[in-house]
C-alpha cells in the first residue's frame, strides 16, 4: 500500500479505481466485448504466465517469463481484438453457446500512483479475482488468482495499460481459456 | 457388472472391413484399464527433450501413461528416465516440475537416490537395518529402453520392444522434419521454456486421432480462419508454399503412425513467406533454399500434423510443437505441449514464432480452443447406454489408398491416400485403430512386430 | 538438549555434532532438509571413520558446533 501523505485523496482515488474495475467486470460479464476493448490502451500488455512447482528457495523460477517463455497469454491489443472478433463470429464453438461468466474482483490495493493521489495519471494496483464460468448444461470452471493492473487516465476515464494475471493452478483445470481475466 | 474383454473381442470393437469403431473403446473403464497394461507399458512413449536437461543434475518430471517419471541427467552427463516412486513405500521422490538437484529425497521416510537412480541414503542404515540392506537392489526403477533421437527423449517399459527406429519405421521421414532444423540440419531444434499442461474432459484417443490426419474437421476452425491469426495476420497459417501442391494422407498401419502432408510439384522452388517481417521472411527463405539443396526431392514434403502411436502428436511446421495426450481415466486427458524452434535462429525469429505459437495453441490458443470443445462433447455424448450401441463411422476414402505412391520421381513409403480432390479421408485413423486392436490383443512384441515376418496388416 | 537443526540453514564448512558422538565438517548441502554430505573430523567410537565422506540423516545431526 502506498504511504499516502493525502489520505483523503487516496480514499477518493481508491473509490474511483474500484468503480472502474467493477464497471470493467460488468462489461465482460454482460458480453459487451467491444466496449471492453475500448477500455484498453492501444499499447496494452496482457500477460498470463504458467506456474511451476519449484523447490523452496527457488521461487524466482515459479512463473514463466513475459516476453521470453511460453505463457497462457502474452500479447497486446491486436490479438485481444482478434479474440473478441472470434467470439463475435457466432461460430466460435468453444463459446457457442456463450458461457455464463461472473467476475468477482476483491482485495483491491493501490500500490503506486503517478504523480500523486490528488491528480493521478497512472495507478498501479493489485487485486484478487474469482471467475466463475458455467456453460452448456453442467460444465463449470472456477479460476482464482491475483491480478496486477496498471491503469492510465485517458480521455474518457481510466484505461488499462497493463494486466498481469497469476493463476492459482499448475496443470490448468479448465479445458480452455476462451474468456478474459 | 464389469465386462471382461477377451483379446478376441477387440476385433468386434474395431471393425476394419467395414470402417467402424465401437464407442466402447472410448468410454469403457475396463477397456481403459486394459490399455494401461497393453499399450502404455509396451509402446515407445515421448518423455521430453534433451534441452530440458542440459546440465548435470537437471531434471524434468514427465509422465508415461498414467505414471509420473523423472527425466534427468546424472553427474556424469548421462540421461535417465525413472519411475517417480520411492522404492520403500512408493511416495513420489520429486514433486517439482523441473530444476537441478544432487539427489532425489523421499519426504516420507527419507530414502534418497542419486541422479543415476542409485539408492544412496537410508536413514538408520546401521542401527535399524544392521547394514544388511543391499542398497544396490533398491535403485529407482529405470526404464529398460530409452533413446535420445535428435534431442527427443523416448522410453518404453518393455525390454522386448523393438529399437526406437524400428518402432518408427518409414515414419522417420516425418519425425526428422520435426526435430531437424528448418534448413534440414540434423537435430537443430530446442524447446522454448514453459510446457503447457491442461486437462481435457475426453478420452486420450480423440486428440490422438485428430492429429493423425483429420482434415475433415476444418470446419471446427471456421472462426479463427475468419478472424486470422496466421504469421501474416490472415487465416490460420501462411499457405503460399502450398501452391500447386498435392495433399496426401500417409499411414503406417502396421505401426499405427500417420500424418498428413502437402507435396509440392516436382519443379517447385522456394517461395517467400512470413513477409510481414523482413528478418523472419529472409530467415525462412534462406532455410528453404538450404534444405532444398540438402534434401532434393524430399524437400517437396510440407509436413502437417501427425501422431506416433499411441499418444505423441506433433506439428512439424506451424506452430512447431509436440503434444502428448496423457491418459487420466477413460474420461480425462492431461495434455502436455512442448514448443520447438531452430536453435540457431536469430532472436527475432524465435520471438516471432513464440508469439504465433501462443496465439494458435493450447487452451488459450484461438485455434485449439474449438478442438477441446468438440473432443469434450463428442466424448460425453458417446457414454450413454444407447450411444454405445452404435459405432463411429471411419469409412471416408476406403479402398482408394495405394502402397506404391510415386510422383515426379519421389517414391513414398507407407499407405498413401491422395486427398487433393477429396480434401479429406480417414485412412490414417483406420490405421491407428487397427494398430490399437493389435496392441490390445497381442501377447507380446513377437506378435506385435508384424513387419518382421512381412505380414503387416494393410488398411 | 539442543534445538532441532534445520538442515536448510546449514552451510558448507560448518561443523556438526552427530549421533554416535562424532563430529563432521559439512562438505555440501543438497538442501532437501533431510541429508547433508559431510567429512568426519572426530569419531571416538570408530576412529577409522575420520576423514571419510558420508551422507548424514537429519535425525542424526544433533547440533551445529559453534566456536
Amino acid at each position: 500500500m502506498v504511504v499516502a501523505n493525502d489520505p483523503l485523496a487516496m480514499l477518493l482515488l481508491k473509490q474511483d479505481v474500484e468503480a472502474f474495475l467493477y464497471h470493467e467486470a460488468n462489461l465482460l460479464d454482460d458480453r459487451r466485448y467491444e466496449d471492453w476493448l475500448d477500455l484498453l490502451t492501444d499499447d496494452v500488455r496482457y500477460w498470463v504466465p504458467m506456474r511451476r512447482n519449484v523447490k523452496f528457495g527457488e521461487l524466482e523460477r515459479e512463473f514463466t517469463r513475459e516476453g521470453q517463455d511460453i505463457n497462457w497469454f502474452d500479447e497486446g491489443k491486436d490479438t485481444l481484438t482478434r479474440r473478441v472478433n472470434q467470439i463475435l463470429t457466432g461460430v466460435h464453438w468453444a463459446e457457442e453457446p456463450l458461457s455464463r461468466i461472473s467476475h468477482l474482483v476483491t482485495n483491491v490495493e493501490i500500490v503506486g500512483v503517478t504523480p500523486s493521489a490528488s491528480d493521478a495519471e497512472e495507478v498501479a494496483l493489485r487485486c484478487r479475482f474469482i471467475i466463475y464460468r458455467n456453460r452448456v448444461a453442467t460444465e463449470t470452471d472456477i479460476l482464482v488468482g491475483r491480478r496486477e493492473d496498471t491503469l492510465r487516465r485517458g480521455d474518457g476515464g481510466w484505461r488499462i495499460a497493463q494486466r498481469q494475471v497469476f493463476l492459482d493452478q499448475n496443470v490448468l483445470l479448465a479445458k480452455n481459456l476462451t474468456f478474459f481475466f | 457388472m464389469a465386462i471382461t474383454f477377451q483379446p478376441s473381442a477387440y476385433s468386434g470393437l474395431v471393425d476394419q472391413d467395414n470402417g467402424m469403431v465401437s464407442r466402447e473403446i472410448f468410454v469403457n473403464a475396463d477397456i481403459y484399464a486394459e490399455e494401461q497394461e497393453r499399450i502404455f507399458t509396451r509402446a515407445w512413449l515421448f518423455v521430453g527433450h534433451e534441452s530440458q536437461v542440459a546440465k548435470p543434475g537437471d531434471f524434468f518430471v514427465s509422465s508415461m501413461g498414467e505414471e509420473s517419471v523423472i527425466l534427468c541427467r546424472d553427474r556424469q552427463g548421462e540421461i535417465h528416465v525413472f519411475l517417480n516412486s520411492c522404492m520403500h513405500r512408493g511416495m513420489k521422490v520429486c514433486r517439482y516440475d523441473e530444476g537441478n538437484t544432487p539427489i532425489f529425497t523421499c519426504p516420507y521416510h527419507g530414502w534418497s537416490f542419486a541422479t543415476d537412480g542409485a539408492l544412496v541414503g537410508v536413514p538408520f542404515y546401521k542401527d535399524a537395518y544392521h547394514e544388511e540392506l543391499d542398497k544396490s537392489q533398491w535403485s529407482l526403477i529405470r526404464v529398460p529402453k530409452m533413446v535420445n533421437y535428435k534431442g527427443g527423449i523416448w522410453a518404453t517399459w518393455d525390454p522386448n520392444a523393438p529399437d526406437f527406429l524400428d518402432y518408427i519405421g518409414g515414419f522417420k521421414t516425418y519425425l526428422d522434419i520435426l526435430f531437424d532444423g528448418w534448413d534440414g540440419s540434423e537435430g537443430g531444434t530446442e524447446i522454448i521454456g514453459g510446457i503447457e499442461k491442461w486437462m481435457v474432459p475426453s478420452n486420450w484417443k480423440f486428440p490422438a486421432e485428430n492429429f493423425i490426419g483429420d482434415r475433415y474437421h476444418n470446419i471446427s476452425h471456421r472462426s479463427v480462419d475468419l478472424v486470422g491469426i496466421g504469421p501474416s495476420g490472415q487465416g490460420r497459417r501462411d499457405n503460399s508454399e502450398r501452391e500447386g501442391a498435392k495433399s496426401l494422407d500417409v499411414s503406417f498401419p502396421e505401426r499405427g503412425h500417420g500424418t498428413v502432408m502437402f507435396l509440392r510439384p516436382e519443379h517447385a522452388q522456394p517461395v517467400p513467406s512470413y513477409q510481414n517481417d523482413p528478418i523472419v521472411a529472409d530467415y525462412f527463405y534462406q532455410c528453404e533454399i538450404a534444405r532444398k539443396e540438402r534434401q532434393g526431392q524430399l524437400w517437396r514434403i510440407l509436413a502437417g500434423p501427425g501422431t506416433i502411436f499411441p499418444n505423441m502428436s506433433f506439428l512439424p511446421r506451424q506452430p512447431r510443437s509436440i503434444a502428448v495426450w496423457h491418459p487420466r481415466g477413460p474420461d480425462q486427458t492431461e495434455v502436455w505441449r512442448w514448443f520447438l524452434v531452430d536453435r540457431s535462429a536469430p532472436p527475432e525469429v524465435k520471438e516471432f514464432l513464440r508469439q504465433y505459437y501462443i496465439r494458435y495453441s493450447g487452451p488459450a490458443g484461438l485455434t485449439e480452443q474449438d478442438d477441446m470443445e468438440n473432443w469434450n462433447y463428442a466424448h460425453s455424448a458417446s457414454r450413454g447406454a444407447m450411444a454405445r450401441r452404435h459405432h463411429y463411422n471411419y469409412q471416408m476414402g476406403m479402398g482408394y489408398a495405394v502402397t506404391d505412391f510415386e510422383d515426379g520421381g519421389l517414391k513414398l513409403d507407407g499407405t498413401v491416400l491422395d486427398t487433393t480432390k477429396a480434401r479429406a479421408g480417414e485412412q490414417n485413423q483406420r490405421g491407428f485403430y487397427s494398430r490399437w486392436r493389435e496392441f490390445m490383443a497381442a501377447r507380446d512384441w513377437d506378435e506385435l512386430a508384424t513387419w518382421r515376418n512381412g505380414n503387416g496388416s494393410a488398411c | 538438549m539442543a534445538d532441532i537443526v534445520n538442515l536448510f540453514e546449514v552451510e558448507p564448512g560448518q561443523t556438526v555434532r552427530l549421533h554416535g558422538n562424532a563430529t563432521a565438517e559439512v562438505v555440501s548441502n543438497p538442501r532437501d532438509g533431510v541429508w547433508l554430505f559431510v567429512r568426519y573430523l572426530t569419531s571416538p567410537d570408530d576412529p577409522d571413520q575420520v576423514g571419510a565422506e558420508d551422507m548424514v540423516f537429519a535425525q542424526d545431526v544433533l547440533e551445529l558446533v559453534t566456536d
